[in-house]
């Protein structure tokens, strides 16, 4: 089973939700961010580049030309690699855990495993970011040998940031799995 | 709801809370605001006696004149300063005669200082500003004279502003340490150390002993003191205009503007007063409580 | 205006229609947004005031959030009992728990509450709270109803007063309603605002008299036991009770005073005792938790209040409602509080004071005071949440149909009430918090906020067994802090 649907992030861009069922124990959720516009790339990079142009036109040291170029490729690079994150996923596996990834726009894939005994919960929760207040979806740790009291807490999906109908869409479809375990 | 929808006043309103009475919350009585009260114990001023009043401020202010004018004699060599030293004396008993009278006609009951004590303090004071005048003398060398100068200046203001004129003795910590602070100043930019002693022995004349003088003269003598702080303020104005025609012009308006226009403006503007008490108002402890405690 | 939101009336329906309105729908449920500095985990009158209230409302069927700001880590969205929601905001804290205000860097935080809560009215608390004042400010700007409750007495005498009175003209001259705890509060709060009174109501505050009863065996027979509870500080007569102390000490040998609270004048009585050598007569016992107060009431048989001011006393009520015998000074709204036969008024003088305890001591050894029984049951009914809740209810009814005035009539209502200087100098903040709105909506416009989960009020989801364990482990998550 799989479905794909449209929702907006916290800032109103589209973003798309994936639910893929493999079994009735596993599921996972996919959650793309939209593509960086070449409209965005071009303005940054003009912008650097006529700043630089305006440096040299005053200096007259071409230094600052190269240095402009191999500053927006490095950027760039970093970009894509560190900060752009292209889609991160939760894939949960019941009486397993749950598996949490990120892709960044260059490849570059990381991924944490938090086993089920460790796992008390999974919650939507309200927090303050920036000059908002929003909603996410975190998991709630707890040690093995204190069942009752919360450990720690992981934010999901921090670089996409879906809305609430999201949010609510995938805590159900977590909870299915998490109640019959 | 509002005030339009209230009932027929069948019952009075009273002014509690423990009762639940048939009038809205917002509910306005005529009763409202009648224990405003306007202009509560506010004094009425009569003209000349806050002249009066405002003659021991420019009296001040002459002092702090009289005193750069014996500065600029001094550093101008017109004036030595064992004539000063000499004056100083002289000035010093007659005060001290002075006082002792005015203070055995006031507080026969009270333990008086002894003579005895007085001259010691007086002998301990000279010694100690005999012996550190070479050092005094030579404590602002390195600083440059506009600095002392802009220095005393601020300072001896700074004294003029805190001095308490309502009670003049003693004279507050801060003002008398402003005085003497920028006496110490002047006194370091003259040329010689016998010449720093008696201008800091004549600084203490002016700024710490002449106050308890006028003090004991203003609480038994009112009419003699008046007549003191407008011979005060002729000679602060007299004795500038001997060095500084254009100083004692300014002194002149200031001492005016002081004494005559100020008093003016408070007995004018008073009458736009309007300060409002009520049962709002915090409450004063008017009692002693200390005697519980000491 | 483009500003009133859309829970809101819409502005042609005027004053008029809207009054009749209220009328048919008394039973309209609000969403209403308390705000103040002071809130729990600080302690005081008006941190109590304004959570009982909002339980009671809460109760009554309305929407009730509250905003404070955050204290040390609590900060981020709490819920209290019975889903009362609690933003702690990160703003910074200036003086005595009162936050900075620069009338601009609370709004988008703020309106982030009042929009992603639905909130219909916005009510203030406290005059000495900078964030109730930026949060009316704000709520007028975004055209929200508004209510304020002064909770506290000014004097008109000195520079520091003439300024706070003047910033609150400003603050409360187009607000939509004012709540006074007692009639002097009233007075003095239309003079210190220059306010028309028939928008001043007068509600006083309440205690739980279930909290409050007494029990005469914790008494000592071989005794009299003065009881006094309050912080001690200058403005709550320490000084006086310092000469109180010794006063009747020496009269009665069998009198002992029981002293609950601590502040900056504890020295005072300290010395006392010292000088007197009243170690065993004279207890103080710090500061007191709320819960301790009735343990402390109930051993005493007569209740000093020593205040210089008050705007109503709650310990005086609390006293009476422990079945004290209450002697105080007459100052402030204290007064309208008791009836006269509960309370003894004297002058906020020494002399005055003893000679009131005096007849007090007298009356109890003579036996003709009543009993504490018969002193609570006439109290217990006096100030009660409910009556406070449902009286606020009214007061939520009618400003819910009155109009916020729009921009171009604020700025002349501000330039017509608050004089030329002042009023311009706000009039044009007025503006600039206008224009700040407008890029905040064109920056985070309202429909990207998501609604919040109500957990009181009409929609409320509290209850529902899919969303007890979600809101349950959000209350207790340490997750909701600021980044």
């Amino acid at each position: 089973m799989m479905e794909d649907e449209a929702f907006t992030d916290i800032n109103g861009k589209t973003i798309s939700l994936d639910c893929q069922s493999h079994s009735s124990f596993c599921r996972e959720f996919t959650v793309s961010s939209p593509k960086t516009s070449m409209a965005k790339v071009m303005v940054y990079t003009c912008c650097v580049w006529l700043l630089s142009y305006t440096v040299f036109f005053f200096t007259q040291n071409t230094a600052v030309l190269s240095a402009a170029i191999v500053i927006t490729l490095v950027s760039m690079m970093l970009h894509i690699h560190f900060v752009k994150v292209d889609h991160e996923s939760l894939l949960v596996i019941g009486s397993l855990g749950i598996q949490l990834s990120s892709n960044y726009a260059s490849g570059r894939e990381t991924t944490t495993f938090i086993e089920m005994n460790k796992i008390k919960d999974i919650v939507i929760n309200e927090a303050i970011y920036m000059h908002q207040i929003i909603y996410f979806l975190c998991v709630l740790l707890k040690d093995p040998s204190e069942p009752d009291a919360v450990s720690s807490v992981v934010p999901l999906f921090q670089s996409s940031k879906p809305r609430l109908n999201c949010l609510v869409k995938i805590y159900k479809s977590c909870q299915e799995i998490l109640s019959k375990c | 709801m509002g005030p339009d929808s209230a009932p027929g006043p069948a019952v009075p309103w009273q002014k509690v809370l423990w009762e639940r009475q048939p009038f809205p919350d917002n509910y306005v009585d005529q009763r409202f605001l009648e224990e405003l009260r306007r202009n509560e114990g506010v004094r009425q001023y009569r003209y000349w006696s806050v002249v009066k009043e405002a003659g021991f401020v420019g009296q001040q202010l002459s002092c702090v004149a009289l005193f750069i004018t014996l500065w600029l004699y001094m550093e101008q060599g017109l004036l030595s300063p064992e004539m000063l030293l000499l004056t100083s004396l002289v000035c010093a008993l007659l005060g001290y005669g002075l006082h002792q009278v005015l203070t055995s006609q006031i507080e026969p009951g009270c333990e008086p200082r002894t003579r005895l004590a007085d001259l010691q303090s007086a002998a301990i004071f000279l010694s100690f500003t005999f012996g550190f005048s070479p050092v005094l003398k030579t404590l602002t060398e390195s600083v440059s004279t506009d600095t002392v100068y802009a220095m005393s200046a601020v300072m001896l203001l700074a004294h003029l502003v805190s001095f308490p004129y309502a009670q003049p003795s003693p004279p507050g910590s801060l003002s008398l340490n402003a005085a003497l602070f920028a006496s110490v100043c002047l006194a370091s930019r003259l040329p010689g150390a016998l010449h720093t002693f008696a201008m800091l022995s004549c600084a203490l004349l002016v700024f710490a002993l002449w106050p308890c003088l006028l003090q004991r003269l203003r609480e038994n003598a009112p009419n003699q003191f008046t007549g003191v702080c407008v011979g005060m303020c002729i000679g602060g104005v007299g004795g500038l205009g001997t060095q500084s025609l254009g100083g004692a012009m300014l002194l002149a308006i200031a001492l005016g503007s002081v004494t005559l226009l100020c008093p003016l403006l408070l007995v004018r503007l008073q009458r736009h007063k309007d300060n409002i008490h009520g049962p709002w108002d915090e409450a004063e402890i008017h009692e002693d409580l200390s005697r519980f405690l000491h | 205006m483009g500003q009133r939101r859309r829970v809101a009336n819409p502005p042609s329906q005027g004053v008029a229609g809207a009054r009749t309105d209220c009328v048919r729908v008394s039973d309209r449920k609000h969403n209403i947004c308390m705000v103040s500095d002071f809130f729990y985990p600080n302690m005081g009158g008006v941190e109590s005031h304004i959570y009982q209230l909002s339980q009671c409302l809460i109760q009554k069927g309305h929407k009730v959030v509250i905003a404070t700001h955050a204290y040390d880590r609590r900060k981020g969205v709490r819920y209290l009992t019975n889903g009362l929601k609690v933003y702690y905001l990160p703003l910074q804290v200036m003086y005595n728990q009162s936050t900075a205000t620069t009338c601009f860097h609370s709004l988008p935080l703020l309106r982030c509450v009042f929009v992603r809560e639905r909130i219909t009215v916005v009510h203030a608390h406290s005059s000495f709270s900078a964030m109730a004042h930026d949060a009316l400010f704000h709520a007028k700007t975004m055209g929200l109803n508004t209510v304020f409750t002064d909770h506290s007495l000014f004097g008109f005498a000195d520079v520091s007063s003439v300024l706070t009175n003047k910033l609150l003209t400003v603050s409360l001259c187009d607000t939509n309603h004012i709540v006074c705890v007692s009639y002097t509060s009233k007075e003095n709060t239309v003079l210190r605002a220059t306010l028309n009174p028939e928008i001043v109501s007068v509600i006083p505050n309440a205690v739980d008299p279930t909290d409050f009863t007494p029990d005469p065996s914790q008494r000592q027979e071989d005794r009299i036991t003065i009881v006094v509870i309050s912080r001690l500080v200058y403005r709550k007569g320490i000084d006086l009770l310092g000469g109180i102390i010794p006063e009747l000490c020496l009269k009665h040998p069998d009198l002992h005073f029981l002293i609950g609270g601590e502040g900056p004048k504890r020295i005072v009585l300290e010395e006392v005792r010292e000088k007197y050598q009243l170690h065993d007569r004279v207890q103080l016992l710090g500061a007191l938790e709320h819960k301790d107060v009735r343990g402390v009431l109930v051993q005493g048989h007569i209740f000093l209040n020593t205040s210089l001011t008050e705007a109503f006393c709650m310990a005086i009520v609390e006293g009476a409602s422990c079945g004290l015998q209450v002697v105080s000074t007459r100052v402030g709204g204290i007064p309208e509080v008791l009836p006269e036969d509960l309370i003894t008024l004297c002058e906020p003088t020494v002399r005055s004071l003893c000679a009131g305890l005096e007849t007090v001591i007298a009356q109890q050894r003579s036996g003709s005071l009543p009993s504490p029984a018969s002193i609570h049951a006439r109290v217990k009914n006096l100030y009660t949440w409910k009556n406070v809740a449902e009286r606020t209810e009214k007061v939520y009814d009618r400003v819910a149909g009155e109009e916020v005035l729009p921009l171009d009539r604020r700025l002349w209502r501000l330039r017509a009430h608050c004089g030329p200087v002042s009023g311009s100098i706000f009039a044009f903040v007025a503006v600039l918090d206008f224009l700040f709105l407008l890029l905040l909506q064109w920056l985070v416009p309202d429909r990207l906020m998501d609604d919040a989960v109500d957990a009181t009020g009409p929609h409320r989801l509290w209850r529902q067994e899919t969303i007890v364990k979600q809101t349950k482990s959000r209350s207790h998550s340490k997750g909701a802090t600021s980044s």
